[in-house]
């Protein structure tokens, strides 16, 4: 039983990071109609600016990781707040320059465009801080747990459903409530209209990528920290919460959320309790059950669980 | 007040639909434009309100003037700000929006203050809109979503509305109420061009009518005047019915000579 909490508990956490990576790509697309393949990039860079922002300058020996990192040394949530607004601003940026020129040409052009984006990206962040990974630090100890029940609850999880939460509650609130999210939804449902009514369209959507650009950084950090550092193929993570948008239906932040959710524990559970049993076969078994899951959703159900249904695939 | 001088419209940089259009609007004046389907109405609309630019259409030649001002290819957000509101064919409202959200919709360019208060009053000028204010609009109907659509285009405060076959698929009744609408707004101080194949409902209501078809106008007058042309009324007006056959060589003959 507490080993089934504990699973729990990381499984909730994988899902919310899951989640917060799938409302990024979610938000993209009922904004623009551009599946956003430069999102697992945004994740990387978020999380490699956050290590350089925060690593002490000319660190020698932090245990855990393999390099040392020559940072700024900003306090950490100066760093975190500083990764969200640069990373926002790179996703701001792409839409500006890249996609916005576009308006009218096929959807599939602007999709190409940032997978190059991506990649450029990803160079970019490899000249810059190189490829090795980096330990990411954290105020809490980020090995250290507490007790509940008998079970061992990890602050690393913790912390990552508690930013998760917040940014869920604080993006739910501000979309329904507030003028600049009435005019998110309005764009999103008919942009030749918001147009019409004389809705800054252009300005709505970089502030639009920007959002899922913050929240890509948060989500690459989260991640990192769970592992205890940060590299390059960090951003692969995106699409292993792809399934999630998919099981979601493509256009529902909240279907996206709860497909994150259940995808994340069913992870770590499957992990937890179902590759030991498959012996050699189950190795990885937990890294290929939520594409199992995508793929019977596709079949079965291929507008998700929320997805409205006049929603094309790609 | 709006005077459009041979506008020319090109859509995917080789279809021409707009062969070089004049009309005026004067000031606190209701002007009709009528035509069949494909004239080129919605275009014109399109090319005044700066809306071609996501239909690969582009402006190649001709003045809009505006208050003075040309804002042909001008960007969609400052001419609403300038004072052009539209209403577009089809009502186009948010359906997932509430009703409120709607109307809030349609006045992003104003403090939000005076925004809630012109909302108060749309409410008590549409007793339904406000019963039905924390509801999806996709679940009014027909006639309550156009009042809808041209109130939230009023959140603008325009100077200038432009309404696009507000009549297209009403029953007659409500057809007569977006009529009065029309008028009221009208008598408020907003001038208005109405787009409409529904020639009997814009003439009672303009005082002066263009008729467009295939990119041209081919005959403009004062209301009256339209009303008593031949042409109009067997076209238009379906006054004097004959059989079917009949009437499309004729409309065939007659169209000829509009274009000539
Ligand atoms: N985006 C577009 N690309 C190419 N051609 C277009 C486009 N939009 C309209 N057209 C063409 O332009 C012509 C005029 O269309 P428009 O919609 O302006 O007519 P309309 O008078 O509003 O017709 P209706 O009464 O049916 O609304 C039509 O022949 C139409 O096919
Ligand atoms: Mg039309």
């Amino acid at each position: 039983m507490q080993e089934f909490l504990q699973y729990l508990i990381s499984g909730l956490a994988l899902g919310a990071l899951y989640a917060l990576v799938a409302l990024g790509f979610v938000v993209i697309y009922r904004a623009s109609q551009v599946f956003n393949f430069a999102h697992g990039e945004l994740l990387t860079f978020g999380a490699v600016l956050m290590v350089w922002l925060n690593s002490p300058p000319q660190v020698g020996e932090l245990g855990l990781g393999s390099v040392s990192v020559d940072g700024l040394g900003l306090p950490w949530g100066v760093a975190l707040f500083l990764s969200m607004l640069v990373t926002g601003a790179v996703a701001a940026a792409i839409e500006r320059f890249a996609l916005r020129p576009l308006v009218g040409r096929p959807i599939f052009v602007a999709i190409i465009i940032t997978l190059f984006i991506g990649f450029i990206l990803r160079t970019f962040v490899m000249l810059i801080w190189g490829n090795d990974a980096m330990p990411i630090l954290t105020p809490w100890d980020s090995m250290g747990s507490f007790e509940l029940a008998g079970a061992m609850l990890d602050y690393n999880s913790l912390a990552a459903i508690a930013a998760a939460a917040v940014l869920f509650v604080s993006f739910g609130l501000m979309i329904r409530f507030t003028r600049l999210g009435i005019l998110m939804r309005a764009i999103s449902s008919d942009q030749e209209t918001s147009l019409a009514l004389g809705i800054p369209v252009g300005r709505i959507l970089g502030l639009t990528w920007f959002i899922a650009g913050a929240f890509a950084a948060v989500s690459g950090i989260f991640l990192g920290v769970r592992d205890y550092s940060v590299d390059l193929n960090l951003g692969f993570v995106a699409l292993r919460a792809f399934p999630a948008v998919i099981v979601g239906g493509l256009d529902s932040a909240l279907g996206a959320v709860i497909a994150a959710l259940i995808l994340g524990v069913l992870e770590v559970l499957t992990a937890g309790y179902v590759n030991a049993e498959l012996g050699a076969f189950g190795k990885n078994f937990h890294m290929v059950l939520p594409y199992v899951v995508m793929i019977f959703f596709l079949v079965f159900k291929p507008y998700g669980l929320f997805g409205t249904k006049k929603v094309e695939r790609l | 007040m709006l005077e459009l001088s041979g506008v020319e419209v090109v859509y995917h940089s080789v279809v021409l639909v707009l062969k070089g259009i004049s009309l005026n609007v004067p000031q606190g004046s209701i002007v009709a434009l009528l035509g069949p389907n494909g004239a080129g109405k919605t275009t014109t609309l399109r090319a005044l309100t700066g809306l071609l630019d996501i239909h690969e259409g582009r402006i190649t030649k001709g003045q809009i003037l505006w208050q003075g001002q040309n804002i042909a290819s001008q960007k969609a957000e400052s001419i609403v700000a300038s004072g052009i509101a539209q209403v577009m064919e089809g009502r186009r409202i948010f359906p997932e929006l509430s009703v409120e959200e709607n109307l809030f919709a349609g006045a992003s360019g104003r403090p939000k203050k005076d925004a809630l208060s012109d909302m108060e009053k749309f409410y008590a000028r549409f007793a339904i809109l406000g019963q039905r204010r924390k509801q999806m609009a996709g679940y009014l109907s027909g006639g309550e979503q156009q009042m809808l659509a041209i109130a939230r285009a009023l959140m603008a405060k325009p100077k200038l509305l432009l309404l696009d076959e507000p009549s297209l698929g009403l029953a007659p009744k409500i057809v007569a109420q977006v009529g009065e609408l029309i008028q009221e707004v009208n008598k408020e101080g907003v001038s208005i061009l109405l787009v409409e194949q529904n020639a009997s409902l814009a003439l009672d209501l303009a005082s002066y009518a263009y008729v467009m078809e295939s990119g041209k106008i081919v005959l403009d007058g004062s209301s009256q005047e339209l009303k008593d042309d031949k042409d109009v009324q067997e076209f238009y007006l379906g006054v004097g019915t004959k059989q079917s056959s009949y009437r499309d060589v004729k409309l065939y003959r007659r169209r000829k000579r509009w274009l000539s």
